[in-house]
């Protein structure tokens, strides 16, 4: 083999000057040294999607606890005459350049409302006189009549003589900034105090379910043997059962209410926790540290623990993380058909169903609720998908 | 079954699996049972208050006098014999009645959505992943994940509103019109026909990446057959694994639809007893659910059989 010799070389160029060589170079580790959890959070740090679901999630729970004690409002408090109002106000001139007035008017109930320049509702304009017959009300406003008249849809807003009408601004309302619902509650508290009861709810039937899950997969995989043979048939039988049909026959029989729903998601969902732990576990029981923690005569109680549930916690989170939006849907299904919290309390779903009601009429009321379940899903299942891929990064795809 | 599927399938598995079926199927009917008797108040105490003498009438009329077991067996000896008793609140009424009324309805509304989700599932699902981080695969991920973010009762009364309200292309209720399947079909299936598409792209794309992909190409078989006979087929198993729940979950989906859409099927019966408080009803069509839905998982799991050579029941029964 002949040796290869640079005929080219440019040896005067300094690019191709010799580098000195540090004896202790190769044993400099050049990466910062991170543990396993600190890898997990800097790769969920560079998951956009996943952080922005995070940060919507934080976010949404700081509003659900402190909006309702902001709000000038209360989520309960009813007021018919200011009911179905929108959040955007178109605004019509009255009165002429004297007595100038804003009124808004209600298509929906025939109302009209008076509107300051700030976009403040004063509230119902006195005074309407009903006209069955000709399907018309008066109202008198500045010296001269108002009428609006409804025999042919949609309703027209007309004066004869006087001032005239103008068309005026359009206003975001800013006493109810979501508008008001059907009995004249305030959209957005209900909305927030909505997002509690849901969240809540999701909360607390995911720790259940996280509790049963992880206890009963714990065992079963530990025990092994018969008892895992007797309690996985029982999974199986359970996991065959539609669960949907349980968590409404649960709450037919506990009643509606808030812990009932609470009670009836959360005892019904933990078979697939249960399975995944109980596989993780069956795993990790031959490892070494288990039969050496198990020679020092650790008892099983000690081994579960501290052994071998901190090592299953990575498919745990992120069941748990899936079970918190199932959870949310669950529970809007039930009080969407009339199963869930009971009014006045107001969940997601019972937010939907009763901006159902008015859809012909009120299509914007629809808008709030419906937003609301869909981002949160969007928040949760990004942040999962995200917990996911950084807990075990050979899984992405 | 030219893959020797039937000798991978011993009649000992079978029997074994529907042993199991029918153990859940009594487990779900005694946990129905006591759960609709665990109710405070009897079946009656809603109504108007009843003379004592009537209401004990009422009760000896459906049995309600006699002990608790005694109930139960009657109970799942009628079961047994196909018979799911009367309604308490639809007088003449039976809730095999009651489900015969339902079920084409729900049936036909169900069928179209699985028929939807895996005609347009799998072929989004495939144009996906053949087309990977190009626009298709964009445009199919962000309708999936939208279509996984949105509850399907949103989707049918926006829908509503937008098609049927305000544009008038099809009838707001009933299927009297071929055109008043459109909305239900599509809200029913909108959640698992973003499932089957993400799940058949990324099932597709494993698929891809194995050996025997290259090895077909490398013997030159053309595209479509390797894409057809070695791809789609290895990478709709979990497809297919997925379908029995779906249909289950199809059909739990269809309580909130039926309501919104007004149609006369299982899920409107079966919402209406509970806002009734229709007791018989109630165990009655859940126990109906259980048993249909266990016997779309069984028959799913039997296909799965057929269709993935490996599977081979032999060993494990």
């Amino acid at each position: 083999m002949t040796e290869l010799t640079p005929t080219l070389a440019p040896l005067d160029d300094p690019r191709w000057a010799l580098l000195e060589r540090e004896d202790d170079a190769a044993e400099i580790i050049a990466a910062p040294v991170r543990t396993y959890w600190q890898d997990v959070r800097a790769r969920l740090a560079q998951n956009k999607p996943a952080m922005a679901g995070l940060i919507f999630i934080i976010l949404l729970v700081l509003a659900a606890i402190f909006g309702p004690m902001l709000s000038p409002h209360s989520y309960r408090a009813q007021n018919l005459s200011l009911a179905n109002l929108p959040p955007i106000l178109k605004t019509t001139e009255v009165g002429g350049a004297e007595e100038r007035q804003l009124v808004f008017v209600n298509t929906g109930n025939l109302n009209l409302y008076g509107v300051d320049e700030g976009g403040h509702v004063t509230g119902l304009l006195p005074g309407g006189r009903k006209d069955m017959i000709n399907r018309q009300t008066i109202w008198q406003v500045g010296g001269a009549e108002v009428v609006l008249d409804y025999s042919s849809l949609p309703p027209v807003l007309a004066q004869e003589g006087g001032p005239g009408l103008s068309p005026g601004p359009t206003k975001w309302n800013r006493t109810y900034l979501f508008g008001t619902d059907q009995l004249g509650r305030d959209v957005l508290v209900r909305q927030l105090y909505g997002a509690r009861i849901s969240l809540m709810v999701a909360f607390v039937a995911t720790l259940v379910n996280f509790v049963i899950g992880v206890t009963y997969g714990g065992l079963s995989g530990y025990l092994g043997g018969k008892v895992d043979l007797v309690m996985m048939r029982i999974v199986e039988i359970i996991s065959t059962i539609p669960l949907t049909l349980y968590v409404i026959l649960m709450m037919v029989v506990l009643q509606s209410g808030l812990i009932s729903v609470m009670l009836a998601i959360g005892t019904v969902f933990w078979v697939d926790m249960a399975r995944i732990v109980r596989g993780q576990i069956l795993t990790l029981k031959s490892q070494d540290y288990v039969a050496a923690a198990r020679t020092m005569g650790a008892p099983t109680r000690w081994i579960m623990a501290k052994h071998l549930l901190p090592n299953t916690i990575g498919p745990i989170l992120v069941t748990a993380t899936m079970l918190i939006p199932s959870a949310i849907f669950i529970e809007s299904f039930m009080s969407f058909i009339g199963l869930g919290v009971t009014p006045p309390q107001a969940s997601w779903g019972t937010l939907t169903s009763d901006a159902v009601e008015t859809l012909r009429r009120y299509p914007h009321q629809l808008f709030f609720p419906a937003t609301a379940i869909s981002l949160t899903m969007f928040a949760f299942n990004f942040l999962g998908d995200g917990l996911r891929d950084a807990l075990d990064p050979r899984l992405r795809q | 079954m030219a893959n020797g599927a039937l000798s991978r399938l011993p009649l000992a598995y079978v029997g074994q699996r529907l042993v199991l079926m029918l153990v859940t199927l009594w487990a779900v009917i005694t946990l129905t049972f006591f759960l609709m008797h665990a109710v405070p108040g009897g079946p009656f105490v809603s109504e108007k208050m009843l003379a004592p003498e009537i209401e004990a009438a009422l009760n000896a009329k459906y049995g309600l006098d006699e002990p608790i077991w005694r109930q139960y067996l009657n109970y799942l000896g009628s079961v047994i014999t196909f018979d799911l008793g009367p309604s308490f609140k639809y007088p003449g009424m039976s809730v095999n009645e009651m489900i015969a009324e339902g079920l084409p309805v729900t049936a036909q509304t169900g069928l179209l959505a699985v028929l939807c989700v895996v005609a347009l599932g799998v072929p989004l699902g495939v144009a996906a992943a053949l087309n990977r981080n190009r626009w298709p695969d964009t445009a199919v991920m962000t309708i999936a994940t939208i279509g996984a973010a949105i509850p399907s009762y949103v989707i049918a009364t926006v829908c509503l509103y937008i098609f049927a309200l305000r544009l008038g292309w099809v009838p707001a209720f009933g299927l009297d019109d071929w055109r008043g399947y459109f909305l239900p079909v599509f809200a029913l299936s909108g959640f698992w026909l973003s499932f089957i598409a993400r799940l058949t792209r990324s099932s597709l794309l494993e698929t891809l990446d194995q050996d025997y992909m290259t090895t077909a190409r490398a013997k030159g078989l053309k595209r479509r057959k390797i894409l057809l006979k070695h791809g789609l087929r290895n990478s709709l198993i979990p497809v297919v694994t997925i379908m029995g729940p779906v249909i289950a979950n199809l059909l739990t989906g269809s309580f909130v639809i039926e309501q919104i859409f007004a149609l006369p099927g299982i899920g409107r019966h079966f919402v209406l007893s509970i806002t009734n408080r229709d007791y018989t009803a109630i165990m009655g069509i859940t126990i109906f659910y259980a048993a249909f839905l266990m016997l779309m998982i069984f028959i799913v799991d039997m296909l799965y059989v057929w269709l993935d050579p490996r599977i081979d029941y032999r060993r494990r029964a």
